[in-house]
């Protein structure tokens, strides 16, 4: 139908347009219907929340100071970030005061009265392990230095068991974070053989130490357990070679074994923590097979046998293993 | 404990740390084998010792011949005749080999570094980087940057001899091949 728009909208808007016929551009942003329609008391206002919005193309430029600020000034909140994490400690480092062995310990067989007295004596005088045991005692109620030496040998026959199978979690129940890796290292890829054959003397008790970590109250205890044994090792290389001992001759051991225990936390157990060598034990077998070790750098005219070359002899120092 | 058994490879979780690549590749997991003990009886088993280099700047087609040179010599007479070759690989299987000797000494209870020979040794192609050669008229080449790996052996002992066939010997078992026919279904 060809009706005017005049005709529609009325005579008003003949005499708006008459007005304003001079500025085109006017004109035509007034014949806008939709700009007509709408009333200006109602602003557009966006609130819908934005979930990502996009970095600005200019930020890479900026350094992040100022970034930064301008982040803040946005109205963006970093929380705080706490660069920590906790550790549990669960034993000590190393063996607090260690036991130094007497001399003619291996020799005096306490198969004679004179020498197990002479031990027992020497257990009861020694006050700070008698302090000790106190307070060992105090943590846990149920201990008593004539049945402990009975399961610290278990543990220790335990412990060697699992280490030969390679059973890993058990092996980290009966010996300590410290202990373990001594243990194991190096023989990821040997097969060990060990056998606890009998026990010569029945293990004592010979040393206790109560250390504290870090907190005053933080008490860990440490046992040494004095053990003469026969026992049987062989250790086999990668290809089934025997590398060191034997598995027909038993051997005489006289160890002096260290136990820990995290006495404040209820859930600890008595595992093994180290052992201790003596200044005057006897040297160990040597292994089979042989080892260069390199010799002096020499300049072109000197002679090796003119060279007077020392042996160094190993100290005979107590060290704990 | 990451350790296989000969007959069987049953994984366990790697106890050290490293990255998932370079562990799980076959050749490296060779020296995990571990063999059980031998019965005193038995005759002394041969260490063998694998090692490899991987992504060597070089073609593998020319690292076949220094390979295949070395295949076979005992491992001083292999790096004697690495050391004054000429060839830019000559070097780098020489490194490896040291490199070798070295690790078998020390983790594979080898017990002189002289008694090792080479029993296997190889390259294989690594993995290669594409480049544009440009032609004239427009016309492109894809160029490869050329990577390989090298492989080696190293079994503790005396190399084996090899028995030289000769002529005359190859006749005989001919002939003896020809006299061993059976004729069936004969009167």
């Amino acid at each position: 139908m060809a009706v005017s728009l005049s005709q529609v909208m009325g005579p008003g808007w003949c005499s708006l347009v008459g007005r304003l016929t001079s500025d085109l551009q006017c004109a035509r942003t007034l014949l806008n219907p939709k700009k007509m329609l709408t009333p200006q008391s109602l602003i557009p206002v966006r609130t819908k929340k934005r979930h990502f919005i996009p970095p600005s193309v200019s930020a890479k430029h900026k350094s992040f100071s100022e970034q930064e600020s301008m982040a803040k000034a946005a109205g963006v909140v970093v929380r705080q970030q706490y660069l920590e994490r906790a550790i549990n400690i669960t034993c000590t480092a190393g063996i607090l005061d260690p036991y130094v062995p007497p001399e003619g310990d291996s020799r005096l067989s306490s198969l004679s009265k004179d020498g197990l007295k002479q031990r027992a004596e020497q257990f009861k005088q020694s006050a700070a392990s008698q302090l000790a045991l106190r307070k060992v005692k105090e943590h846990d109620k149920e201990f008593s230095t004539k049945d402990f030496p009975a399961k610290a040998q278990e543990i220790f026959i335990q412990a060697h068991h699992n280490l030969t199978n390679f059973n890993k979690e058990n092996l980290h129940t009966l010996v300590t974070e410290r202990c373990y890796p001594e243990m194991v290292r190096g023989n990821r890829f040997k097969t060990l053989r060990w056998q606890f054959l009998e026990s010569l003397e029945p293990p004592r008790v010979v040393h206790v130490r109560c250390p504290e970590m870090i907190n005053k109250g933080n008490v860990y205890g440490q046992i040494t357990v004095r053990m003469h044994s026969k026992q049987t090792l062989a250790i086999y290389d990668r290809f089934g070679r025997l590398m060191y001992g034997s598995e027909d001759l038993p051997k005489d051991v006289l160890e002096y074994v260290v136990f820990e225990r995290h006495l404040v936390s209820p859930y600890s157990r008595w595992r093994m923590h180290g052992k201790i060598v003596p200044a005057w034990a006897p040297p160990k077998d040597p292994i089979i097979k042989t080892i260069m070790i390199p010799g002096p750098v020499m300049k072109p005219w000197e002679e090796f046998e003119e060279m007077n070359l020392s042996k160094a002899k190993p100290q005979q120092v107590q060290w704990n293993k | 404990f990451f350790r296989l058994l000969p007959s069987c490879s049953f994984l366990h979780k790697s106890s050290i740390h490293t990255s998932h690549s370079l562990e799980t590749k076959s050749w490296e997991r060779k020296n995990r084998i571990v063999y059980p003990p031998q019965l005193p009886g038995d005759p002394p088993r041969q260490a063998e010792i694998y090692h490899c280099r991987r992504q060597i700047k070089y073609s593998k087609d020319k690292m076949w011949y220094l390979a295949k040179l070395i295949r076979g010599m005992t491992i001083d007479q292999a790096i004697a005749q690495l050391e004054f070759n000429n060839k830019k690989g000559a070097k780098i299987i020489k490194e490896v080999l040291l490199e070798a000797q070295d690790i078998a000494v020390r983790n594979h209870n080898v017990e002189y570094k002289s008694n090792l020979y080479i029993a296997e040794s190889f390259s294989g192609k690594g993995q290669y980087l594409k480049r544009i050669r440009y032609h004239g008229r427009g016309m492109f080449g894809i160029m490869d940057k050329v990577y390989c790996h090298y492989f080696v052996k190293l079994v503790e002992g005396v190399p084996p001899k090899e028995i030289q066939k000769t002529a005359f010997d190859q006749a005989k078992e001919y002939v003896q091949s020809l006299r061993d026919r059976t004729i069936i279904h004969s009167l």
